[in-house]
Order: C-alpha cells, then structure tokens, then sequence
C-alpha cells in the first residue's frame, strides 16, 4: 500500500518536476510547482511525518506560490519566447553532464541499497514527523540556531526594503531632480555673491 | 516499507531537473522556482533519512 502511494505521488512529482521545466508560461510554471510541492507532501505522509507534510502544504503550496504568482501578475512577465539554440556543441556537452550525474547518483543509491548495514526504518510508529517532537527540539536543544535563523530573515526583508526603496518611481526621481537643481542654483549663486570683492570697509 | 534508497532516488533525479530548469530558464522567477524545487528535493532527503535513522535531528 506504502509502495504503491510513493510511486503513485512519486511519478506525479517527477512529472510535474518535467513539466516545471518545459513549460514557457511562468503562471503554468507556478501551478506545475504546486502540483510538485502537494505530491511531496502526500510522500512526507508515507514517511509518517504529518507535521512536515501540513507545513509543506500550507507554507509552500499556500503562502509561497502566492507570493510567486503575485509577482508574475504584478511584474508581467510574459513567456519567454522561443528563441533559436547558437551552438549545439552546449546541448551535447549538457546531456553528457548530466547523464553523469544522474549515473553517479545511481552508482552511490546502488551502494547504499547493496551495503549490509542498511538502515531499514523500524516498524514501530516513530515520533520523528511529530509536532510535539518536532517543537521540543527546535525550542530546547536547537533554540540558537532558531533565533539565527529568525535574525537573517529579519536581515533579509530589512534588505530587500533598502533595496526597494532605492529605485524611485520616475515622478519622485524628478522632484528630487528639482531639488538638486534648486540647490545648485542656490549654491552658484551664494558662490557668485562670494565671489563678488567685498567693498573694503574704510 | 519502501526502502530508503527509492526516496533517495526520487530526491536525486527532483534535484536534477531543478539543476536543468535553473541553467534552462532565463526568467529569474522562473529560476527561483526551479531553485525552490532543488530545496524540496534535499528536504525530501533530509526527512527520508530523519524517518529511517528515528532521530528528528
């Protein structure tokens, strides 16, 4: 029953994983991640690990593809256009890359399946994928590197603020235009009075 | 049970499509989602080995 879910939800992953990729539109890009992200939730379920497979529904097929669809709709990316392929050389040399990979990620599951000490999941229901485990070690043990993590996001919207902030909209570029003209004008202007000889006081 | 190594399997062919889609595309929203995809597959890992070993961390 586990075997036919994980390869049932698998196969939809690695198809919706495809499809991500050769898809042009970025909204049908968007909707193959979702389709991606629900499979793997359903696989985090067969790995006894409830608690991981909500978070996964709900942060990154929720709140996640969200954000990213509001940003294709709001950027109006258009799909990229199909455009002529300069060297073939990059195609061949790509699909000998990666046939490697994928050879040597088939050489090490080979070992790590035909090792004799392989670790084979007890079949007691573990509590791994628990809540409760789950807030135990994040708010005891691992209770630092939380926080850390907490403070670079913290980090990360503070910089993306400064970076948004940076690129004016045209009118405020021109009002600050103005003001530096302004202030040139006013600056050439004490310059010249400066410049005129004082009348030497008698 | 389905053996450890099948999750590993389907992490390691997720991540190469991620790796595919981020040299393929040229949209930098659409990389972003290729690169969200290679996360998902090493989280897939991290819980197939969390599951197996019985150890959350």
């Amino acid at each position: 029953m586990l075997t036919i879910a994980f390869i049932f939800f698998g196969a939809l992953a690695i198809g919706c994983a495809i499809s991500l990729v050769a898809q042009r539109n970025p909204l049908y890009c968007a909707i193959s991640l979702i389709g991606v992200f629900i499979s793997l939730a359903c696989i985090y379920v067969t790995l006894a690990a409830p608690f991981i497979a909500a978070v996964q529904v709900v942060v990154y097929a929720g709140a996640i593809m969200v954000l990213v669809v509001f940003v294709i709709m709001l950027l109006n990316v258009e799909a990229e256009e199909r455009r002529p392929i300069k060297r073939g050389s990059l195609i061949a040399i790509g699909v000998i890359l990666s046939t490697v990979l994928l050879a040597e990620a088939g050489f090490v599951i080979y070992y790590v399946g035909a090792s004799p000490n392989e670790l084979a999941a007890s079949g007691n229901l573990s509590n791994v994928g628990l809540t409760g485990s789950i807030g135990i070690g994040l708010f005891t043990t691992y209770l630092l590197p939380f926080e850390i993590t907490s403070v670079l996001l913290l980090m990360a919207i503070v910089g993306s603020m400064t970076l948004a902030r940076r690129t004016l909209a045209p009118s405020e570029v021109k009002r600050q235009a103005d003001n530096v003209d302004s202030l040139e004008s006013t600056v050439n202007r004490s310059a010249t009075l400066r410049s005129v000889p004082a009348k030497p006081t008698s | 049970m389905v053996p450890l190594s099948w999750y590993l399997a389907l992490s390691a062919v997720l991540f190469t499509i991620g790796v595919t889609g981020v040299i393929v595309k040229r949209n930098a929203i659409s990389m972003f989602m290729c690169i969200e995809l290679m996360l998902n597959a090493v989280n897939l890992t991290l819980v197939a080995f969390s599951r197996f070993m019985n150890d959350v961390t």
